[in-house]
């Protein structure tokens, strides 16, 4: 549900950053990267969000690292005791220590919202470009498409199609599981990436140099790779930072609906899911996992700020 | 401008059909059994099936269906749920409650958002600009059903101040936490967007002409500078308001409201598509009406906006 | 003070000029060091006298009438010191909220570029009658209707038809004239206008000079007119000051300057204004680029562009010397160049 807002954001933010840098320091010419990451790398919230990012990277990768215990491990007569010196984070309802759970719980969240975000640039990035290269009929076709798309809300057109797509009933294996959210999550977010690769490659396509290499002689082809995408490059990879970020909440969300992971996947947003009921009598199972997945997000929104700020000074 | 807002309508129309044949056929057509789980653990008869196939027209071809739908749509048939008990029934009470539910939301949003964005724009770099700038990235990363159930657990669990859910009447005092739940990322964002627009504003030539005028500092501020940053900032606003009503579907959730979105919310976890399918095409069209209005909303705003 | 000000009219105490400019330094602190964009500026207005700076784009000028203004931007603009004295007392010691009744009051300002400066969704009438509205209490529609006269005055055609229309429902020349119905509302006694015609088509530039002009002459206003155009300043002004690198380097009456300049750098501006009796000549042109301000030359800021040049200039700066009663020059050899432009 995060994700209309956080969108609007940045396609107002990030139309022109190439234009705006120009304009700063002409007298210096050198190029866009070396210059945002010379802003970057004095800026405190960017290594912060990095750090944070290999914390939770390797959370997903080498979840034995953080912790020995095994998350499935259930002990009932243990059920929802309080944090202690021996359970951190206390056990869940099941007698699960809350700790391990939140911990394994980080691969799923971000591989479901790392490969929905690939997935939504691949489709959206493919479309905008073929929108805005090709002619003005396909253009017109690929916008309303994308209008009918954000025309379903996010969160319930992820109700629906997960609704009926993979109820609750049937169980089929984890990864399945997990591909149905991520195609549920791109086929939903789509039309955005495709507004934001459409407008970078419709303000670069009438650029000298492009309408220059078209006179020459060079193919669409050639074209759109060798100049067109390089320039949607930067607000592409600003907005999929931030993407992956609200795709980790709208993961949980759908999984809290009881549409999205199920078990036997280890989430966070099941984990707060099995334990909304239980939020008067023992709130830990489900404020630590919540904790996590906003840190996660924040991670995620705060390291693309960073990069989209470095990318305009004018904002600063 | 009437010639404008026409052609925009009727521009309006494919998209809603696009859309509304889009939650049909996932709803309907999609695999997956529409009729699984509505008896309990066991499979439905089949008898029990069939009766339903044909009551709901799914023995017929997609396009007569969706013809079915846009028919009972156009003449404000809604149909009934599995239940049998008319939707129109349902969605009639709940209706006024999720208004004013989202009435109270867009008013945080404005008072609060840009407030904090006037603020914080002004004085750039200062304190409270780094304190809002903090707290709105916290907000904007927060799921909303996280924020929800924080503050229901602190408020309400913890230091009882409010009750954790609300009444089937759903008084204002009751909504107030609800309603801020609601409006927690919008009311970050506007925030932003306040802030941004305020400080692009500041540098602006009229901005000094107004210093260079004689006028004080509140009225450079309070009327010239205002006047043209907030612009954007109730333009977004009024996008948004469609989408506070899918918003709505977590929040009434959460607290346990019975409006539009705690219907919906009840439908999907109970898997009544009956329910789901009108009430999901009336927010579609809200949402796109609501963005019209704001499209039309933009040229009274601007006057340098003329449509052609 | 406070008596003085609320005296419209009265000249102060000092006998001094209307307003006096003295020894102003104005610095910007930017990220990559710091710019000092007027070193030391003297000039004085008195009323129904017109004054023309004239300098390239980074000379100082429009910061020295932002200052006088108060609109500079602070940060990263900085005064340094100096004085600004209206009717004889200083404007830069006066606490903001009586400095906020000059402007428009006392001192008013006219803009380059009409269509920023005017709030566009505001209709023009509405901006001109808050004028009064603001400084003189005056009622709705008390001002609207002064707000028309105004625009009568500055000949809008149809003034009160188009009094509710916004600024870009108007030409480049009519909201110039409306910026100027503005600035004239309440009558200030000075009236700066910085490059008012630049951004408009030569033709419209001689009726706003025109305008301008007769207003001044109307309400015995001084005129502070801002330009980096010599030929507009020809048949207004009184006397000019030409600024270079954040200094005055000549002021002079406008017909002595214009006879034999004593700087390097106003003959050279002359000289580089397209003449018929040359033609077929070859035009001149002062040679290299206008100062960095982040790096000024040592000496006399002129000097790596200067015919004249000589060792003592690169580490002398030159005093603005006298040349006769009103006029100065800040060169070291002004006699030279005087002789030279008299031949």
């Amino acid at each position: 549900m995060s994700e209309p807002t956080v969108t609007q954001d940045l396609i107002q933010h990030t139309e022109q950053p190439t234009e705006a840098l120009a304009g700063v320091r002409s007298n210096r010419p050198r190029s866009l990267w070396r210059d945002t990451w010379d802003i970057l790398k004095r800026r405190p919230i960017f290594w912060i969000s990095l750090a944070l990012l290999v914390m939770f990277l390797l959370m997903a990768a080498f979840p034995s690292l953080f912790t020995h215990k095994d998350p499935s491990y259930a002990q009932l007569a243990k059920g929802m005791d309080p944090p202690s010196s021996e359970a951190w984070f206390g056990y869940d309802l099941q007698g699960r220590d809350v700790f391990a759970r939140t911990v394994y719980g980080a691969r799923a969240s971000i591989v479901v919202g790392v490969s929905a975000t690939l997935l939504t640039v691949l489709l959206g990035g493919v479309t905008g470009v073929l929108a805005a290269y090709y002619s003005r009929w396909l253009d017109a076709i690929i916008s309303r498409v994308g209008e009918m798309f954000l025309g379903v809300p996010y969160v319930l057109g992820g109700i629906i199609i997960l609704g009926t797509i993979a109820p609750a009933q049937t169980s089929p294996n984890e990864v399945m599981i997990m591909a149905v959210v991520v195609l549920v999550l791109a086929v939903l977010g789509w039309p955005i990436l495709m507004r934001i690769a459409r407008s970078a490659v419709i303000q670069a396509k009438h650029q000298d140099y492009v309408q220059a290499a078209r006179a020459l002689g060079a193919g669409p082809i050639r074209i759109i790779f060798k100049h067109l995408l390089p320039n949607s490059l930067a607000p592409i990879l600003v907005y999929s930072t931030i993407t992956i970020g609200s795709y980790i909440g709208a993961e949980a969300t759908l999984s809290l609906l009881g549409i999205g992971l199920r078990p036997p996947v280890i989430s966070w947003g099941i984990a707060i899911a099995d334990h909304t009921r239980y939020i008067r009598t023992g709130a830990h199972a489900m404020l630590f996992p919540a904790l996590f997945l906003s840190l996660c997000v924040l991670t995620f929104v705060m390291l693309g700020e960073a990069v989209r700020d470095a990318l305009d000074p004018k904002l600063r | 401008m009437g010639r404008y807002a026409i052609r925009r309508l009727l521009q309006l129309i494919p998209v809603l059909l696009g859309t509304t044949f889009l939650i049909n056929y996932m709803v309907w057509q999609l695999p997956g059994d529409p009729f699984a789980g509505r008896c309990g653990q066991r499979p439905c008869p089949d008898a029990y099936v069939n009766a339903m196939r044909s009551q709901f027209g799914l023995d017929q071809p997609v396009l007569i269906q969706y013809w079915h739908f846009l028919t009972n749509m156009l003449t404000g048939n809604l149909g009934v749920d599995f239940n049998q008990v008319p939707v129109s029934t349902t969605l009639g009470a709940a209706w006024p409650i999720t208004i004013r539910l989202a009435l109270m939301a867009v008013a945080f949003e404005a008072v609060i958002g840009i407030g904090a964005g006037v603020l914080s724009g002004l004085k750039r770099g200062g304190f409270t600009d780094n304190i809002v700038t903090i707290s709105t990235l916290i907000l904007l990363s927060l799921p909303v059903f996280v924020t929800g159930y924080l503050l229901q657990w602190m408020l309400g669990v913890q230091l009882h101040v409010v009750e954790p859910t609300v009444s089937p009447e759903a008084p204002i005092d009751e909504l107030i936490v609800p309603a801020l739940v609601l409006a927690s990322l919008n009311m970050a964002f506007t925030a932003r967007l306040t802030r941004t627009s305020i400080v692009e504003n500041l540098r602006a030539d009229y901005v000094r002409t107004a210093v260079a005028k004689g006028l004080t500092n509140r009225r450079v501020v309070g009327i010239h500078l205002l006047r043209n940053s907030l612009i954007p900032v109730l333009t977004f606003l009024g996008t948004e308001v469609g989408s506070l009503m899918s918003g709505a579907i977590i929040t009434e959730g959460i607290f346990n409201i019975n409006g539009i979105g705690g219907i919906l919310w009840r439908a999907i976890t109970g898997q009544d598509y009956t329910i789901v399918v009108p009430v999901t095409s009336l927010l579609v069209l809200v949402y796109l009406v609501s963005n019209l209005l704001v499209d039309l909303l933009y040229g009274v705003l601007d006057p340098r906006i003329r449509y052609e | 003070m406070v008596e003085v000000l609320s005296e419209p009219g009265s000249r102060g105490t000092t006998g001094g000029a209307l307003l006096e400019v003295d020894n102003l330094h104005v610095e910007f602190r930017t990220r990559a060091g710091v710019a000092k964009a007027v070193n030391g500026v003297t000039y004085t207005v008195d009323a129904g006298e017109t004054l023309a700076v004239l300098g390239e784009s980074g000379s100082g000028k429009s910061v020295t009438a932002q200052t006088i203004m108060g609109i500079l931007d602070m940060p990263p603009g900085k005064i340094t010191g100096g004085e600004i004295r209206f009717r004889g007392s200083d404007l830069l010691k006066l606490p903001e909220d009586q400095r906020r009744k000059i402007r428009g009051e006392g001192i008013s300002m006219v803009f380059q570029d009409a269509l920023s400066a005017l709030n566009p969704v505001f209709p023009v009438g509405w901006q001109i009658a808050e004028m009064f509205r603001m400084h003189r209490g005056a009622s709705r529609s008390d001002a609207k209707k002064k707000a028309v006269e105004l625009m009568d005055r500055v000949r809008i055609p149809g003034a009160k038809d188009r009094v509710n229309d916004f600024p870009h429902q108007f030409s480049g020349g009519m909201r110039q004239r409306i910026m100027i119905a503005m600035a004239i509302a309440l009558d200030p006694e000075i009236l700066i206008a910085d490059e008012p015609t630049t951004a408009l088509d030569v033709t419209v530039q001689a009726q706003i000079m025109g305008l301008l002009a007769e207003l001044q002459r109307d309400s015995n206003m001084g005129l502070i007119l801002i330009t980096h155009d010599l030929g507009v300043v020809a048949d207004v002004a009184d006397k000019i000051a030409v600024m270079y690198g954040g200094r005055i380097v000549e002021n002079a009456p406008v017909h002595d300057l214009y006879r034999n300049p004593a700087h390097p750098y106003s003959k050279g501006l002359l000289e580089s204004i397209p003449r018929v009796d040359l033609k077929g000549q070859e035009l001149y042109a002062i040679k290299g680029t206008p100062p960095n301000l982040l790096d000024m030359p040592t000496g006399c800021a002129f000097h790596p562009r200067c015919p004249y040049k000589r060792d003592n200039c690169v580490t002398d700066v030159p005093p603005l010397n006298t040349v006769s009663g009103t006029r100065g020059s800040a060169c070291h050899y002004w006699r030279e160049v005087i002789d030279d432009s008299a031949s």
